[in-house]
């Protein structure tokens, strides 16, 4: 009993739910005032992002006439809360460990697609031809990004587990166990190809440029998002907020989770871990680069991240 | 043959581009039809940003519509002017003084500089790079500042009049463009090596949207999109006018055509717009920038053209006994460059709409007016 109530409470407070909302906001708002800075602007102020999803809560909502309601309204909600769920499942190194039953790599894979399909499911229930075309390119980017992540997952679990003793461990906790013992995979040169190939999907799964092309702006107009307004608009931004949280938290499960015994300390050590990915492989990669085409993007990833995830693959299973 | 009566399933559908876009800064409407990500047919409609300005013209006297034509659009708005006002000139007989043929070239270079950074950060802007977009502008407001503090004004500068210009420089405001320009030069300089080495950049804008010089002849294309096609063709050079003859004026050309010769030939041109104002400044003449009367414009007729910064502007006017025009009638650049868009976005992708319709510098104010 008390079991599910931690898991309630994990799922709804902290590390999911309210804390991973503020958080994510928070990253967002950071994002946006060192981007600002980078380009000589003034920028909004750090909490534009929690602004904005209270001004959204005001408005109305509209449907437009084509679009079929149910799942127009509905794809949005089913987006945060997978993402909700997914901020559970990732322990935090000497802060949060999450319940065995879900603590599961493979879960968090599939609840990672989640926002991307409800993305697609969005822009064709909304009845906008731009939003038909952010569909095709969503899941042109989904079809580029998730085989690399597939294949870097499964060379985390096969160097655990292999170390471990076994053949395979998809559980978190092992994972961070692992590597809490024997040294973060960051310093494992077995592991840099993985490690590489993860540092070119996490801006393409948080959808910033060069990657934000199912909702690029001046070619799209926000793609899915177009036809949104009010509160399922918010509900978007907090799905992506969340998602933000997710994606930084796994990179930092996977590959660099040391952290000091001293729980408070080791909260603080995380938080800055996750600002500096935030930083330097979202914020800097934004201003410092244009947008790629679709099928640039593809070919690109195709190319290099697909060739490194099958390469550290290759290594961790011959090593 | 097959007999089934499954539907045909389209193999298009057609997206609306427009009136009301992020990336077009005008209202312009395309109904383009698309198969997947590329670009099958594209059906143009104008006419949302007409204001009924050619009446106008007629309505005012011709000294007034010097300022009327100003306001036809903000980023051409010393060319419509000087344009009315040397055709006026013609009928009239009026000899410009030399100190005010120089100072229209100075003013009409200024603007141009400001136009292609313009259009350029634009472009720059549309493919997603936005910290170069706010860098280029930030060197575009250097001279937008140097606008406001010569002419008063940033962007309706109100620099002529018929009879030559309404401004004058002295020691101090020459020191001060020179200074201005100074700044100015070094970062289009960068600007360049930047296109020609810039991953980004080269990535979304080589082979994109390609005019090929025969259909770029066909379509009667002007300006930057023509020499971005190879045509060597400017006005400044091919009608000579104001002190052009007697500068030392270059044409830049691009042989490929695509979207991203045209934006070089833009930045090239405003190098040589900085030069031309330098020499200007160094040779300019003594004595008055304007007639000091104003001569009745007696009936006839003429036309006359200048290259604005999009292209050869044309205009035609007609006087009669009355103070106000009989007619006038004006060509923009835009109106010729348009049509080339359907040769440049068929089988283009989606995502590159914008970037072709941008490079063609689209002045919807001026052709709809």
């Amino acid at each position: 009993m008390s079991n599910q109530l931690m898991i309630l409470l994990a799922v709804l407070l902290f590390p999911g739910g309210v804390f991973a909302l503020v958080l994510g906001l928070a990253l967002k708002g950071a994002d946006r005032r060192v981007a600002a800075r980078l380009q000589s602007r003034v920028g909004p102020p750090l909490l534009q992002p929690f602004f904005d999803i209270i001004k959204l809560g005001f408005k109305r909502t509209l449907v437009p006439e084509v679009a079929s309601e149910t799942v127009f309204l509905y794809a949005p909600l089913i987006g945060v809360i997978s993402m909700v769920l997914a901020a559970a499942l990732v322990p935090i190194t000497a802060v949060y460990t999450p319940a065995p039953a879900i603590g599961n790599l493979l879960v968090l894979l599939y609840l990672l697609m989640i926002p991307g399909v409800v993305l697609m499911i969005a822009g064709s229930a909304s009845g906008s031809p731009y939003g038909a075309i952010g569909f095709s390119r969503e899941m042109a980017m989904m079809i580029a990004y998730e085989g690399p992540l597939v294949l870097i997952a499964a060379a985390v679990a096969i160097r655990t587990g292999v170390g471990m003793g076994g053949t395979v461990s998809f559980s978190l906790s092992d994972i961070i166990a692992y590597q809490q013992t024997h040294g973060s995979f960051l310093l494992d040169p077995v592991m840099w190809p993985a490690l590489a190939a993860f540092c070119f999907f996490y801006p393409a799964n948080i959808g910033i440029v060069p990657f934000d092309i199912p909702e690029a702006e001046t070619e799209v107009l926000e793609g899915p998002l177009l036809e949104y307004s009010g509160p399922t608009l918010a509900l978007f931004k907090i799905m992506s907020a969340l998602k933000k949280v997710v994606v930084l938290n796994l990179g930092i499960a996977l590959f660099l989770p040391f952290a000091p015994e001293n729980w408070l300390l080791a909260l603080v050590v995380w938080l800055v871990k996750m600002l500096v990915l935030m930083l330097v492989g979202v914020t800097a990669l934004r201003v410092a680069i244009g947008r790629m085409r679709i099928d640039q993007a593809f070919i690109f990833f195709l190319k290099w991240p697909l060739l490194l995830a099958v390469a550290s693959l290759a290594v961790v299973v011959v090593v | 043959m097959s007999h089934d009566h499954t539907p045909t399933v389209a193999p298009t559908y057609s997206i609306p581009v427009g009136p009301l876009h992020v990336a077009l800064e005008e209202p312009m409407y395309f109904k383009i039809d698309v198969e997947g990500e590329t670009v099958k047919h594209v059906g143009i409609n104008a006419g949302h940003a007409h204001r009924g300005i050619e009446y106008l013209t007629t309505k005012r006297t011709i000294y007034q519509n010097v300022v009327l034509t100003e306001r036809i659009c903000s980023l051409c708005s010393n060319s419509h002017p000087q344009t009315f006002a040397m055709a006026a000139e013609k009928i009239a007989g009026i000899e410009v003084p030399e100190r005010g043929i120089y100072l229209r070239v100075v003013a009409d270079e200024l603007k141009r500089i400001a136009s292609h950074i313009f259009n350029v950060a634009l472009l720059v802007h549309l493919t997603g790079y936005e910290t170069y977009f706010m860098h280029m502008m930030q060197v575009r407001e250097i001279c937008q500042d140097t606008l406001e503090s010569v002419f008063g004004n940033r962007q309706d500068i109100g620099a002529m009049c018929i009879g030559g210009v309404r401004y004058d420089v002295d020691e101090k405001s020459i020191a001060y463009i020179l200074a201005q320009l100074a700044r100015i030069e070094p970062e289009v300089r960068d600007f360049i090596k930047t296109f020609k080495s810039n991953g980004t950049i080269l990535r979304r804008t080589k082979d994109v949207g390609v005019l090929t010089h025969a259909n770029a002849i066909t379509c009667g294309v002007v300006g930057p999109v023509a020499r971005g096609s190879g045509i060597d063709y400017d006005v400044r050079r091919e009608a000579t006018y104001a002190a052009y003859d007697r500068l030392p004026l270059m044409v830049h050309t691009q042989t490929d055509g695509d979207v991203w010769s045209r934006a070089m030939v833009r930045l090239e041109e405003t190098i040589t717009s900085i030069d031309l104002v330098r020499v200007c400044l160094r040779d300019l003449p003594g004595g008055d920038a304007h007639i000091h009367d104003r001569p009745d414009i007696p009936p006839g007729q003429a036309i006359a053209r200048t290259e604005a910064p999009r292209g050869e502007v044309f205009y035609y006017l007609r006087t009669n006994e009355s103070a106000q025009p009989e007619r006038v009638k004006w060509r923009v650049p835009t109106y010729m460059n348009w049509d080339a868009l359907r040769f440049m976005l068929q089988d283009a992708k989606v995502a590159d709409i914008a970037i072709i319709v941008n490079s063609i510098d689209p002045c919807l104010s001026c052709t709809e007016r």
